[in-house]
């Protein structure tokens, strides 16, 4: 299923570049940057998730943090309420999500377009109202409180966020670079087609929709473990068009691309806190700018131009040496 | 009983408002508008600016409100939303939302988020049979049947209501047959602002008039409209009828605590059981 | 040119002053970092009681010959925003002590946080139990947190009860309320406790309800009510849209009067807000310009005078804490949180609300002499007059103008 081989070596290098200036971090920042890039680390896994199903099948789920929420609500559960260490939220959290996603994913996955999107919305929003309505267990408005924390220092934290957040994309490029990529996205191009093809497509989107969950949940429960709280906000429209957001500025269906969206965007909020109250006009300014004059995204497109100069500056430079 | 009644017809005609407007550039232009919320939340604000700042009369705010919120729309599907249509429905779909995203944020700039006060245009209250009712609310109801009347006479008997129709049905067809289709989507999100606007305009006394106003009704209207089915006038009539009364038989029979949630559960089981909601096309999914 | 260089000079004296200033740890200012919702009226005035207070101990001479300095960070109203303020201020800005907060879903999120950095927090705002419980169940790590403001809401409800019973029940004769609150965790402690000793104490209690914060039509809540021949209704409500509820309630001349809390309505500008329509709404309040201790009046006078309009519960809070929190430091002569909690604890400070005293919790102290929550009646023209209790009253309270008995 994984496709080690298909992964060229530019791309590797570049993301290894790139996870070498992270990991650089805890010593340049403060412990508040360091929070604040953990957290935007827990969005990259988020978004990157996002864009496996999503930006794969060509499926917008407008409520991804449906599984965030589950995710985090699990962990907390099972930390504040049960008691266990912090350590167990991660696979339940996972599994827990990827439940939801089996239970919203068979009765709306024959939708398209709007109306895939907005099941998924709906399906966020009425788990949001129901943590609200069953306070008693979920602490309603103020949720739940109190986590232990995983790991003491935050900056342990950080790195073990950053491993996660390499595992889940490469794990997930892997897939999208094998077969099965390929057959998510000819479902995106032609799902009548593929189905003519002998194709069992909605196994595939089931499939594709409970990996994304699983790490989406995943991400959730690191999410409540730096928080130390989980509340209805982890449901909340926001979050998943905030995800989109991440998601479109990355560049879709490339895995990485939301990665570097995500660091971008909470790189931008943060970097723009001198524009006090101005600070989020500001940012969808930007936006709208990004939308209007380079809507296939930034991070992905740009790193595609760079790799292609790379390669041929270093195709004539061996030609000159040969030479 | 009687009170069930009388609240589900006022909360449903300000529903079908909501949802009427949304519908119909979807319907037209195939454009999922998620700046409408906007649309209503700037003209909660206009009225509040004209009449609370610069003195005007209600009800001449009001019409300079609505006008000017048409403006607002027609300007944005000129300038941010017309270079892309060219692109996946993703790309206008995330252009509305940043519009409307930004309409909230400079709210928030100029007027903080205290809630600001639009005052009523009818200040006493009626007692029908022991209901009682504000008169802001029913001045809503019946302004709100009025603009969908009129919005009906204008489709059904001037040419441009019918040349709306034929984009509706048919863009292709429209423009072999000599309708500038641009042209009428810009008429469109006109038209879909000022309803939307004129919403906002009379819920504003009794509804809270702050920067994230736009972003219930815009659920709202997106939870009518598919229960109704996309692009269906008639539907999103039908829709606002069903979730304004069992909203409101719910907030009666059960509590009020339950009834938030009956409008997204809806759309859930109607997404499930019914794709196309009750007169979307077939084809639309 | 002299005009257009003269800043730069300017600027480069002042720098060369600064530099020529001895860099010693004592003559460091003393950070006070602030973290409420800066775009609500009770963040803004939590900043403006902490200025007012600086700038009085600032000219002064500061505490232990160190100036005070104020350092702001947005915790918004959500969980996210205010753990990413509380780590900003502890660690990016070192601050000596963090003061503010005002959502109690925020400050719960915020408390690991702030545990973790060891840096005292002085409450000024939210009134959750669970806050201060922390104090208890684990002294070690969470000594740090103290509450100079509100009284929490476990005693604010004991003393919503004294107030069905003494002002409801005892003085209007009232035998039928009904109690609606909004889906919080603290206001869903508070409700079976009411209804429970209400029915005991006599009262009739047909309706206890709860409804979502983004409730935006509550025709049938009030149709319901007034089904019910309640004689009032008693409101719980914080976050939720205040403004549309009592605009709701006038606008439908509902023939039943309201009062309870309602944090929006503590607010000096609510009438105006509204439009009027608050007229004959009680909500509990902590400060007024009223002689409830002999700082009030002049405490209040003075805060109008410099910003220009009337506080909120927050400002009193905010400038007691700064006062609390240096004479502390004072008797401790040193800002080390260990040292600074022990006389903390032993605070007895005079405040415009009443004498603030912590209990074994770090809480605010209620009872008689020490902080009270009182009654506030908005009144006509938006006069505001004191109806509960008996001992600081300063009006009659009227009915809703609809149900007037001529």
């Amino acid at each position: 299923m994984l496709a080690w081989g298909s992964l060229s070596k530019t791309d590797v290098i570049g993301a290894i570049i790139v996870v070498a200036l992270l990991a650089t971090a805890p010593f340049v920042g403060s412990r508040y940057i360091i929070g604040i890039m953990t957290v935007a680390l827990c969005y990259a896994i988020w978004a990157t998730s996002w864009d496996f199903m999503s930006g794969l099948t060509g499926r917008e789920n407008f409520g991804h943090a449906l599984f965030i929420g589950t995710g985090a609500y699990t962990a907390g559960f099972l930390n504040v309420s049960f008691g266990l260490s912090p350590w167990w939220g991660f696979p339940a959290a996972a599994i827990v999500a990827v439940l939801f996603s089996l239970l919203i994913g068979f009765p709306t996955l024959r939708l398209r377009g709007p109306y895939f999107a907005l099941a998924m919305l709906s399906a966020a929003v009425v788990m949001q109202k129901l943590s609200i309505i069953f306070s008693e267990t979920t602490g309603g408005q103020d949720g739940l409180n109190g986590l232990s924390p995983m790991l003491r220092s935050q900056v342990s934290a950080y790195y073990f966020t950053l491993g996660a957040l390499v595992v889940t994309v490469t794990i997930l490029k892997l897939i999208a670079l094998s077969p099965w990529g390929t057959i998510l996205r000819a479902i995106r191009g032609d799902e009548a087609t593929c189905q003519a093809a002998g194709i069992n497509v909605n196994f595939y989107k089931i499939c594709a929709l409970m990996i994304s969950a699983a790490f989406a949940g995943f991400g959730g429960a690191l999410y409540a473990n730096y928080q130390l709280q989980v509340g209805p906000d982890l449901f909340d429209v926001a979050l998943s068009i905030n995800i989109i957001i991440m998601v479109y500025v990355g560049g879709m269906g490339s895995i990485y691309g939301p990665v570097g969206g995500a660091l971008l965007l909470i790189g931008l909020t943060e970097g723009l806190r001198s524009f006090s109250e101005y600070r989020l006009w500001v940012y969808t300014l930007v936006l709208i700018l990004i939308l209007f004059f380079i809507p296939s995204g930034v991070i992905a497109p740009a790193w595609v131009r760079l790799r292609d100069w790379i390669r041929r500056s270093g195709a004539t430079f061996a030609r000159r040496a040969n030479a | 009983m009687l009170d069930i009644l009388i609240y589900g017809a006022v909360i449903s005609a300000v529903y079908a408002l909501l949802a009427v407007g949304f519908t119909l550039i979807f319907g037209v232009a195939r454009i999922l508008n998620l700046a409408h919320g906007a649309f209503y939340a700037l003209g909660a604000y206009c009225v509040y600016t004209l009449t609370a700042n610069l003195h005007v009369p209600l009800v001449i705010a009001a019409i300079i409100a609505v006008l000017l919120v048409a403006l607002f729309g027609i300007a944005m599907e000129r300038v941010l939303v017309r270079p892309l249509r060219k692109l996946p429905p993703l790309a206008v779909l995330m252009m509305t939302l940043a519009v409307g995203l930004m309409v909230e944020q400079i709210l928030l700039l100029i007027f903080g988020s205290e809630a600001r006060n639009v005052p009523s245009l009818v200040e006493s209250s009626f007692d029908f049979g022991g209901v009682l009712l504000s008169g802001q609310r029913l001045l809503a109801f019946f302004c709100s049947v009025a603009i969908l009347g009129g919005l009906w006479l204008f489709m059904q008997h001037t040419r441009l209501g019918a040349a709306i129709l034929a984009v509706s049905q048919d863009p292709e067809g429209a423009r072999y047959m000599g309708i500038p289709s641009d042209r009428i989507f810009s008429i469109v999100m006109g038209l879909s602002a000022a309803i939307a606007a004129a919403a906002g305009v009379l819920v504003a006394p009794f509804q809270s008039v702050i920067p994230g106003m736009g972003l219930l009704p815009l659920v709202k209207a997106f939870a009518i409209v598919i229960v109704g089915g996309l692009g269906s006038i008639p539907g999103s009539i039908v829709g606002a009828l069903l979730l304004g009364y069992s909203e409101t038989i719910v907030a009666f029979k059960a509590s009020i605590e339950w009834s938030q949630i009956v409008s997204v559960a809806a759309v859930l089981i109607v997404l499930i059981v019914r794709p196309a909601g009750f007169f979307g096309k077939r084809a639309a999914f | 040119m002299l005009k257009r260089i003269a800043p730069f000079i300017a600027g480069s004296a002042l720098i060369a002053s600064a530099l020529a200033m001895p860099a010693r740890a004592e003559d460091k200012p003393i950070l006070l970092g602030i973290n409420t919702a800066l775009q609500l009226q009770v963040g803004r005035d939590t900043i403006d009681g902490v200025r007012m207070a600086v700038e009085e101990i600032n000219a002064k001479g500061g505490v232990i010959g160190r100036k005070l300095e104020v350092v702001t960070a947005d915790e918004g109203e959500s969980p996210k925003e205010g753990v990413a303020a509380v780590n900003k201020l502890t660690g990016d800005n070192n601050v000596n002590v963090l003061i503010g907060g005002y959502d109690s879903g925020v400050t719960l999120a915020e408390l690991p946080h702030i545990s973790r950095a060891q840096t005292i927090f002085l409450g000024t705002g939210s009134a959750s139990p669970s806050i201060q419980q922390k104090v208890k169940d684990d002294y070690a790590n969470y000594k740090y947190l103290f509450r100079v403001n509100p009284i929490n809401s476990a005693k604010q409800a004991a003393s919503l009860l004294d107030f069905i019973k003494g002002k409801l029940k005892g003085e209007l004769g009232y035998s039928k309320i009904s109690i609606l609150g909004e889906n919080a965790k603290w206001v869903q402690d508070m409700v079976p406790f009411l209804k429970k000793n209400a029915t005991e104490a006599g009262l009739e209690v047909p309706l206890a309800e709860f409804f979502d914060p983004q409730t935006a039509d509550f025709s049938p809540i009030f149709a319901k009510v007034k089904d019910s021949g309640s004689q009032y209704l008693l409101i719980i409500l914080s976050h939720a849209a205040s403004d549309v509820f009592v605009k709701q309630w006038y606008d439908a001349k509902v023939p039943v009067a309201i009062g309870g809390i309602d944090v929006k309505s503590q607010d000096a500008d609510f009438f105006k807000r509204v439009g009027g329509k608050a007229l004959s709404e009680v909500t509990t309040n902590f400060v007024l310009r009223k002689p409830i201790t002999e700082k009030s009046i002049p405490w209040w006078d003075a805060f109008v005078q410099k910003y220009n309009r009337a506080p909120v519960y927050t400002a009193t809070g905010a400038y007691d804490a700064v006062y609390i929190y240096a004479e502390a430091v004072a008797r401790a002569k040193t800002t080390d949180a260990d040292a600074v909690i022990k006389e903390l604890e032993k605070t007895d400070f005079l405040s415009a609300r009443g004498r603030v005293k912590f209990d074994a919790l770090h809480e605010v102290q209620d009872g008689p002499g020490n902080v009270n929550v009182i009654y506030v009646q908005w009144q006509n023209d938006g006069e505001r007059a004191v109806v509960w209790p008996k001992e600081v009253a300063t009006g009659k309270m009227i009915d809703p103008p609809w149900m007037m008995k001529n």
